[in-house]
């Protein structure tokens, strides 16, 4: 008797594991991920898969997702990958090839950029990641101070040009200069913390100035005349023009003095630009606001990917709901409820723009991104770089022998990594 | 069973726990830094002593390892003196007594990232209260500054703990030294020093230690309030440690710097002991 009840218990346990299949992923906790797990419900309905969000800060996750690559049997079944990771998770073999999954359930690839593709999807050939998310970055800045008349022709004056928005990194870094003498405020709210902020903001400079970190067969070319101007104009900025304690500012630090109407611009994730525009948030600048791609052209690319770790335990099943929370219908609801999206057609839905329409500008900013070098050892990288970066900005360190070092550190990198011999 | 056989047996647990949570980590990472693992290749290949040379010719973690010294004096020395001043007087007779060592003790019931938190606020040059009533310093931006701003901050943590540990000593006195101190016709400040002091050293020692050790191991406030910058000017060797680690996934190269920043630590308490044992 009592080992029959054993049995039948054990079947019945087996019976609803089957039927409920339960799908953990480890999530960025933001907004966008609050909208996605309002879908989840949605995703229930049609497939009888449940999914649950663990969400944490953004600084827990790489750690958190380490550590469960090494076990055996990986507690998330999907999750999402930031650009930073998008080398080392491949590079380790802790994620599954995806080529196999999109063929067999005919997935579209061609709605990605380009851009897109290559910073979140493909590396070293293969397909790891689906484009989630975009931050690429651009200039956010203050139409109300270009057209201030007082301003105009105080800059007419001195330049012999019309104040507008600039076209190369030089005029940007002279307008900033120009706004922090003239204007009252900062010329620009700098991320100049070293790391990943100062990383990333200068990287926008190197890429403005014409400057790249490396070449195709991944030589080094940080030390150059483009460089050497983009450290230099950087370092000006950032000691002329920017607010005093900069030099140890990250994102929210810059996203506070923008808000506070106390800076012209600042270089900067694309998405900034509606919780600047937020009269609720911001009302000393909202309405005052606008968002345009990086002087000179391009400016760094940024954003998550989905993915599989190799040791999922449910690898279909978190294909599906990869395939579901990416397809165009889910896509646009998520692009309505306030998730930046990375599909074309979202990016151009008339319904899509009518609410969002500086989604214009952003598709731009996209299509024109670079990225970073993004390998094994991106993440130290940053923090090598960063520090060079800051010894410069800082004039504690001469912009030639910041770069000599700066470029040294990268190429001892991409060797450990075997990139270069 | 004799008593010493019994005094082992109910010991055992104890050690066993111990040496399971620390023992077995202490030698796993011995072992990891005379490999050469690392996240991404995860092979015990034996290395031998190289780890160690490597660091020992890695700038960035001399660096840090100088920058932590100076670090450790600053804030242990502080902590000491600030934390003497706080016990005397809280062993006055003061009105509101049981309000003031609530106020004392509030630092040490925060979490330092809480402290971190509410410093960075406080200190913010553009934002902050304290730039609002005296004008903008850099406290945090500024290579200058950045590690004694960083200091100050750990200090008003640490004073807290310290301050009430010291007041225990100093309750535990025996009285009849100072009276007989004040019949011969010492004067206060006298008293103090030639005898209050004296008798408080094996506090003050157990003190110097537990700070010290604290102190070598500052990596939150870092984390919280500067990483590291500007450049290299708040670099300090456990958030060296770290990074090497977690941004570099070099485990072993980690451990063997880990080991090392342990080697230099037991000296330091070993000299700190002798303090204590002698005379």
């Amino acid at each position: 008797m009592k080992r029959w009840l054993v049995v039948g218990l054990a079947l019945g346990l087996g019976a609803s594991l089957a039927q409920g299949v339960v799908l953990r992923a480890l999530m960025e906790d933001v907004p966008e991920t609050r909208i996605i797990e309002a879908l989840l419900p949605e995703f229930e309905r049609a497939t009888g898969i449940r999914v649950e969000f663990e969400k944490v800060q953004y600084g827990a996750m790489h750690d958190k997702l380490v550590a469960q690559f090494l076990t055996p049997e990986n507690a998330y079944d999907f999750l999402q990958v930031d650009f930073l990771w998008a080398g080392e998770f491949p590079a380790a073999g802790w994620l599954e090839p995806l080529e196999s999954y999109v063929k067999a359930s005919g997935f579209d690839l061609s709605v990605y950029y380009p851009s897109m593709l290559d910073l979140v999807g493909y590396y070293q050939g293969k397909l790891y990641m689906i484009p989630m998310y975009n931050y690429a970055m651009g200039l956010i800045y203050r139409k109300d101070l270009l057209e201030r008349k007082d301003l105009k022709d105080r800059f007419q004056a001195q330049y012999k040009r019309p104040l507008a928005l600039p076209r190369t990194l030089e005029e940007y870094v002279e307008l900033s200069l120009f706004m922090a003498k003239n204007a009252g405020v900062s010329g620009a709210a700098m991320q100049g913390q070293r790391g990943d902020p100062n990383f990333m903001e200068f990287s926008n400079y190197l890429f403005a100035a014409g400057g790249d970190y490396v070449d195709r067969n991944w030589r080094v070319t940080l030390n150059s005349p483009q460089g050497e101007k983009a450290l230099s104009l950087y370092a000006r900025n950032i000691r002329e023009a920017a607010p005093k304690g900069a030099l140890n500012f990250n994102l929210d630090d810059t996203f506070r003095v923008m808000c506070q109407g106390q800076a012209f611009s600042m270089v900067t994730y694309w998405w900034m630009l509606p919780q600047l525009d937020d009269a609720k948030q911001c009302p000393k600048v909202a309405g005052k606001v606008a968002l345009a791609p990086m002087p000179g052209g391009a400016g760094v690319n940024g954003g998550w990917g989905w993915a599989i770790p190799k040791n999922s335990r449910n690898k279909e099943a978190a294909w599906r709901f990869i395939s579901w929370v990416e397809s165009k219908e889910i896509v646009k609801k998520r692009a309505l409820m306030g998730h930046a999206p990375t599909r074309k057609d979202a990016f151009q839905d008339p319904e899509v723009l009518r609410k969002y329409p500086y989604y214009r500008q952003a598709e731009a900013i996209i299509a024109k991104a670079k990225k970073v070098p993004i390998f094994a050892y991106t993440a130290e990288m940053e923090d090598v770089v960063g520090r060079e970066i800051s010894l410069a900005a800082a004039g504690r360190k001469a912009v030639k022998q910041a770069l000599q070092d700066a470029a040294k550190g990268l190429e001892g990198l991409l060797r450990k990594a075997g990139l270069l011999r | 069973m004799g008593q010493r056989g019994v005094g082992w047996l109910l010991a055992l647990p104890g050690l066993a726990v111990l040496g399971g949570v620390v023992g077995l980590p202490l030698l796993y990472a011995l072992f990891l830094s005379l490999t050469g693992y690392s996240f991404l290749r995860p092979s015990y290949d034996w290395v031998g002593p190289a780890r160690y040379q490597e660091a020992f010719r890695d700038p960035y973690f001399l660096h840090a390892l100088g920058l932590t010294a100076l670090y450790v004096a600053v804030t242990v020395g502080l902590t000491l003196v600030l934390a003497l001043v706080l016990a005397v007087l809280l062993q006055q007779n003061l009105p509101w007594k049981g309000f003031h060592y609530f106020v004392v003790s509030l630092p040490m019931l925060i979490a330092p990232v809480g402290v971190g938190l509410i410093w960075k606020m406080i200190l913010h040059p553009e934002l902050g209260i304290l730039s609002y009533l005296f004008g903008k310093v850099d406290f945090f931006g500024d290579a200058r500054y950045a590690l004694f701003s960083l200091a100050l901050v750990d200090v008003w943590q640490q004073v807290s703990f310290a301050a009430l540990v010291l007041l225990a000593g100093l309750r535990s006195l025996p009285k009849e030294p100072l009276e007989a101190a004040y019949v011969d016709g010492a004067t206060p400040w006298q008293a103090f020093l030639r005898v209050t002091l004296p008798l408080l050293r094996p506090v003050l020692v157990v003190l110097l230690i537990l700070q010290t050790l604290a102190e070598v191991r500052t990596y939150d406030l870092v984390y919280v309030l500067t990483r590291g910058g500007p450049g290299s000017a708040t670099d300090l060797v456990s958030y060296y440690i770290y990074r090497k680690a977690f941004l570099g996934l070099d485990l072993s190269g980690a451990s063997a710097m880990g080991y090392l920043l342990l080697l230099l630590t037991l000296a330091l308490v070993a000299a700190y002991y002798r303090l204590l044992t002698r005379g």
